[in-house]
């Protein structure tokens, strides 16, 4: 009677049962999502492969085994098989603002290998289930996770299936070990990756682990004959020595993109430093010297060539507008007839001290875990506040207000050797202080090699600098035939002596705006209201007639001046009053990127305030109606990044073009691979030049 | 006496270097910066001079976000913490018309609603804060020591998914950061990856 509910009864309790089998397919509100096998039936104990494929609602993505700086990887968990790990096709990059991840738009297929049980009995069903988990972003990001299965009948043949074609043909789409040696060195922030695959235009290294790399920095890259080098700046957490460095290098040829798995053991000494929030050093051309593009500022260049370049690097900064009037001070020493050997030599240990201790500094600070260069400390405000009073101090005494020491121009009588000496040596250190803002040609070269070097290398290039700019005076201490092509000496040293002070003083309202835009108005105030104490003190010490008393207010003065810097506090970013010209942009790495995939054309200028070459060629360059004209009718965009406190992102650019500092100008011509490095010294024809040539990228770095 | 000066100055101009202000990085000071509470007042790092400092990246509607407040993971870290003297900031950089953007009384009912207890709400709707420490996530914590040093940067914990089972199961890295911190030990894991969604910054 009942009997016709046996079906029914019988339905209900296999219900449960089919619930258990999961379904291939799955659609979410973003993914719609499948499990494909290579085979159609299943031998006990086979090994084959099953897709995971995903299909993805279009502008979302799902990531990568490496999402980068957010987002989370697929992940399928299996049951009821033994799975291998997922092998995943190369990725593509998805900049969101600041931020980088790697995933997939579009179609993605994983790949994994599943063993079926050794003891599966013939004729039974092989039914594994995974719990797939992935995370799908746009602007937002949504977790989904479906479960998928398979259902496939157990034999003692194995068959292939229908699919196997196309999980074949997604197999090719898996990176394979690459087939070419690539190389793996420590780079000055990162490391450097490199090989010689010939005609390679573009490259890219996805890292398959977080930290070892920064995702979001650009990675620079060169080509030269059939050499390529890629530039990855380190990451958050980089890898030790001898931990291999491992992921998907992407090289492009006439050919296309080939992907390849590569795994290269982490040199010595490489990655160190939080990646792009290094530390990096200023590096000014020069005024009035003969323009010429920096000759390669690679870390290739060897330490004889690297100690030439800074010799004569060294010895062409004494034409700098920084150090020359305080190079015309020691001279006037010289115009006194007599031995000047000893002032050389002291002169000279003053310039070689100084740079000594900059290395030593500069060395200290890489080994705490930054990366820093020549000139950073003009990130400083206090420094800036410090140097603006030293010169203020010189240009007072050139003034005649007071005598530091008498022994400047050996105007004094009277003196003892020693405080000549020591006066001496005490310009040198004055002339190696002043020098940091400036940098000759050449000089940008040799520092960069040096700052990627062992502390050995590195003291023997600022050494080489500090010979160079010593060198003209120990040449004139001891060669008295070079004395006499200097004038005769006479009272007009003392007029010469004065109208020198005017170069400092105006050095000194240089750095008083520098600082401005570093620690604002209340900095500036600080700053003048030091001044006049130190002023203040030296005239009482005058006033008294050099007493006792006198001098020690004229030293409390200046302690006070100095203490005063402790309340000198950086101001906000957004202080910052914008770049008045309405033409210019503020540059950013994703604004470049934007611009650039539009085909447009895009000047960048990386500089700072305290960078005088950089003034220099806004004023004779950039801010020309020529130029401005140039730029308009070739409707480029002009982006402007302003290094004059520290900037990461500038600072990672700077790195990935080989430089230490500014300035920077870059032109990236419509759809060219990559910016043609402009000279540190600009001229009006150069930059239209660089304009109307041909786009054909080519780089002077 | 001048002499002396002349040393002073020379010694000055040769350390001043050292002080140059580095970013958020572990063991460097951390970035000064002041900024606008939900509930309007100014506040600055150097007000909490003396102090730990957690800052906490957040967006109300990242799923990641919501893992650690659902289970009420957050709100009992933020307790513990502001208990033991220390201030917690949350910062939310999302820009407007993005997801987690809300304005000041937004933040506080969110707050409010879902029992959050940080010291207060930071409003970086121009994402200069967020930019300035490189925050990258949602959460992506920050611990500043009383020195204003940085401590540690990364996760809320181990492991990144979305699922509040994994809390239990993950190491708190910033739990672990906080303890070293409030013992005067060094932070042992101090910088790790940090998980979640993109900070929603204006593109």
């Amino acid at each position: 009677m009942f009997s016709f509910l046996r079906p029914i009864s019988l339905a209900l309790l296999a219900a449960p049962l089919l619930a258990l089998a999961a379904p291939p397919e799955a659609s979410t509100e973003h993914v719609q999502a499948r499990l494909l096998s290579s085979q159609s039936t299943v031998a006990p104990g086979q090994r084959f492969t099953v897709a995971f494929e995903q299909n993805i609602k279009s502008h979302w993505h799902t990531y990568w085994q490496n999402p980068g700086d957010s987002g989370q990887a697929t992940t399928l968990d299996w049951t009821g098989a033994q799975a291998g790990p997922i092998q995943w096709p190369t990725p593509s990059v998805q900049a969101i603002g600041p931020i980088v991840n790697y995933g997939y738009e579009g179609r993605a297929a994983l790949l994994m290998e599943l063993t079926v049980p050794a003891d599966a009995k013939p004729g039974s069903r092989f039914k594994p289930t995974a719990a797939v988990k992935w995370l799908v972003c746009k602007d937002v990001c949504i977790p989904e996770d479906v479960s998928l299965g398979l259902d496939l009948p157990v034999a003692a043949e194995g068959k292939a299936s229908a699919d196997a074609a196309q999980i074949e043909e997604w197999r090719g789409a898996i990176p394979k070990p690459a087939a070419f040696a690539v190389q793996l060195k420590a780079a000055s922030q990162g490391v450097r990756l490199s090989g010689t695959t010939a005609g390679v235009t573009k490259a890219y290294f996805f890292a398959d682990t977080w930290g070892a790399v920064a995702h979001s920095a650009p990675q620079a890259f060169k080509a030269e004959g059939g050499n390529w080098t890629l530039d990855i700046p380190a990451g958050d957490e980089p890898l030790a020595a001898g931990k291999p460095l491992s992921g998907v290098l992407v090289l492009t040829t006439a050919a296309g993109e080939q992907a390849s798995t590569v795994s290269v053991p982490m040199p010595e000494g490489a990655g160190k430093g939080p990646g792009p929030a290094d530390l990096s050093a200023p590096e000014a051309g020069s005024a009035g010297a003969a323009a010429a593009a920096t000759p390669a500022p690679e870390s290739e260049l060897g330490l004889l060539p690297a100690l030439a370049l800074a010799l004569v690097g060294g010895l062409i900064l004494n034409l700098m507008p920084c150090v020359f009037p305080v190079l015309s001070i020691k001279a006037l020493a010289l115009v006194r007839q007599g031995n000047h050997k000893a002032e050389g030599l002291a002169y000279t240990a003053g310039v070689l001290g100084s740079f000594l201790a900059l290395a030593a500094v500069l060395i200290a600070l890489r080994a705490g875990g930054q990366q820093v260069g020549w000139g950073f400390q003009f990130h400083s405000p206090v420094f800036v506040l410090v140097v603006a009073y030293l010169l203020f101090l010189v240009g007072l005494s050139l003034s005649g207000f007071f005598e530091i020491g008498g022994s400047f121009t050996g105007m004094g009588s009277g003196l003892a050797a020693r405080e000549g000496l020591a006066g001496s040596f005490f310009t040198g250190v004055l002339a190696a202080v002043v020098a940091t803002p400036c940098t000759a040609p050449f000089m940008g070269a040799a520092l960069a090699f040096a700052l990627s070097q062992p502390a050995a290398v590195m003291v023997a290039v600022f050494l080489a600098l500090g010979l160079g700019l010593a060198l003209p005076f120990l040449v004139l201490a001891f060669w008295p035939a070079a004395q006499r092509w200097l004038p005769r000496p006479g009272a007009w040293m003392d007029k010469f002596k004065q109208a020198l002070a005017f170069p400092m003083y105006a050095a000194v309202v240089w750095l008083l705006w520098v600082l401005a835009q570093q620690a604002g108005p209340d900095g500036v105030a600080l700053a003048l209201g030091g001044l006049v104490l130190m002023a203040f003190g030296l005239w009482w010490r005058n006033a008294s007639g050099a007493s006792t008393v006198g001098t020690l207010a004229a030293v409390a003065s200046v302690v006070l001046a100095l203490g005063a810097s402790a309340w000198i506090k950086p101001v906000a970013a957004d202080v910052r009053a914008a770049a008045g010209e309405s033409t210019v942009e503020a540059f950013s790495n994703e604004r470049l990127a934007e611009l650039r995939g539009q085909n447009k054309p895009v000047f960048v200028n990386l500089t700072a305030a305290w960078c005088i070459s950089c003034l220099v060629n806004e004023r004779v360059a950039l801010s020309r109606p020529e130029v401005h004209e140039a730029f308009a009718k070739a409707g480029v965009v002009y982006l402007k990044g302003d290094w004059t406190r520290e900037d990461p992102k500038i600072t990672a650019v700077l790195k990935a073009h080989g430089r230490s500092g500014v300035p920077l100008y870059l032109y990236y011509a419509p759809g060219a691979a990559e910016a043609q490095v402009l000279p540190q010294i600009l001229t009006p024809g150069l930059i239209v030049e660089a304009l109307s040539s041909s786009s054909a990228p080519r780089s002077s770095t | 006496m001048m002499k002396l000066l002349r040393r002073t100055l020379i010694v000055a101009a040769i350390a001043a270097p050292a002080l140059a202000l580095a970013n958020a990085n572990v063991d460097a000071p951390a970035p000064t910066f002041s900024a606008t509470t939900a509930d309007g007042k100014t506040v600055s790092l150097a007000d909490f001079k003396g102090k730990t400092v957690v800052l906490e990246w957040t967006n109300h509607d990242c799923p990641y976000v919501r893992k650690h407040y659902g289970s009420g993971n957050m709100q009992t870290q933020q307790k513990a913490a502001t208990a033991q003297g220390v201030v917690w900031l949350q910062v939310i950089s999302s820009a407007p018309g993005q997801q987690g953007y809300v304005d000041g009384a937004g933040a506080q009912k969110l707050n409010a609603e879902r029992g959050a207890a940080p010291t207060a709400t930071l409003l970086d709707p121009k994402g200069e804060l967020g930019k300035l420490y490189d925050a990258r996530t949602t959460p992506h914590m920050y611990v500043i020591k009383a020195d204003g040093t940085l401590a540690y940067k990364g996760g809320i914990d181990s492991l990144a998914t979305t699922d509040k089972a994994d809390i239990a199961k993950a190491e708190p890295y910033l739990t672990e950061a906080l303890a070293a911190v409030a013992a005067g030990r060094k932070v042992e894991k101090s910088s790790t990856r940090p998980y979640g969604c993109s900070v929603k910054y204006a593109s």
